[in-house]
């Protein structure tokens, strides 16, 4: 199995996902902050998805990080994606609502997509972003994406963000 | 991780991968998978079987995939799987069309079961069943269970709790 290898940007860490996060994902889970990953789920239903999103890195060999500060506290997740039917590795963010409206997300998501293209060499990267996710298609704004309507997304009513090839 | 390759008279159980998310796909999107939260999309038996090598990943154990020795067909799923929501490790198997009546689930399901006590060391297991399952509560009464309880399961609905026998008596 791909082990996911660890990130360090200026401000954050980026490292496995593991058992011990899923505290953080159930209280992710359990507030309508979760609406546009499949939200609000159950404590179940929040298990599985940490299980799926672990089990990722042996389908793909790609997969989510959990992201924190230097001081080890929990923000989010942020990854690349990929099933059979889609359009292109989907690079996805999900941040816990105190964790907002300081570029985190931004600056994991740069992490990420400059990382898995240096190691997996992909050119094509997209986002799938709800439309009324605004604060999601900031940060894809931010990260030099723009909307491109003539693709379809793989998840009903979603648009596709292209990310710029080569993005720094 | 590793997951082992356990081989029974007529069929052989390993880990699931990529390459069986098709055959997942058609599991789930026949009648049969109705008693197991079907029917599921590509999309969603790409994600169920991610989940399944993850649950190996994160407990060190998991279901397996089925294989008919004879032909390599995909025959379906057994093994141990523990979320939140059962009291205890639980052992399912589920069967592809066309493989019914050949034995085969009960085959896997006490091949996985002898892993669970040898490997795993576990002392008990249990066995979910949908009441509506006639097919399934066949094979727990075949691995020599007995139906102990009812359980109202948040994903599943009511379902009974059927209890196997020991390390001692299956071995």
């Amino acid at each position: 199995m791909t082990e996911a290898l660890s990130i360090t940007t200026e401000r954050l860490r980026l490292r496995p996902i593991a058992p011990e996060d899923f505290p953080h994902w159930r209280a992710f889970y359990a507030t309508d902050h979760s609406r546009f990953v499949g939200g609000p789920k159950s404590e179940e239903d929040a298990w599985w998805k940490l299980t799926q999103f672990v089990g990722d890195w042996a389908m793909s060999g790609h997969g989510f990080w959990s992201v924190e500060t230097k001081d080890g506290d929990y923000l989010g997740r942020v990854g690349l994606e990929i099933a059979p039917n889609w359009t292109a590795p989907e690079l996805g963010w999900s941040f816990l609502p105190e964790a907002g409206g300081k570029g985190y997300a931004t600056e994991a998501a740069a992490a990420v997509r400059a990382h898995e293209r240096r190691r997996m060499g992909y050119d094509e990267v997209h986002s799938f972003i709800h439309p009324d996710n605004e604060a999601s298609a900031r940060v894809a704004q931010r990260l030099g994406a723009a909307p491109d309507v003539a693709i379809e997304a793989p998840w009903a009513e979603h648009v596709v963000y292209r990310h710029p090839p080569e993005a720094a | 991780m590793d997951i082992p390759v356990i081989e029974t008279e007529r069929l052989r159980l390993r880990g699931l991968g990529p390459d069986d998310v098709g055959a997942v796909a058609a599991f789930y999107a026949s009648d049969r998978a109705k008693y197991v939260g079907g029917p599921k999309t590509l999309d969603a038996s790409w994600r169920a079987v991610a989940t399944e090598i993850g649950h190996w990943t994160l407990k060190g154990f998991g279901r397996f995939a089925i294989e008919e020795k004879a032909t390599g067909a995909f025959v379906g799923v057994t093994g141990p799987w523990e979320p939140p929501s059962f009291p205890e490790p639980e052992l399912g198997w589920d069967l592809m069309e066309g493989f019914e009546g050949k034995g085969y689930a009960t085959e896997a399901a006490a091949a996985a079961r002898d892993w669970c006590y040898r490997a795993l060391g576990l002392a008990t297991l249990i066995s979910a069943v949908n009441p509506l399952n006639a097919a399934s509560a066949r094979v727990a009464e075949r691995l020599g269970a007995a139906h102990e309880s009812d359980f109202e399961h948040e994903l599943f609905g009511l379902v009974q709790i059927w209890r196997h026998p020991g390390p001692e008596a299956s071995s």
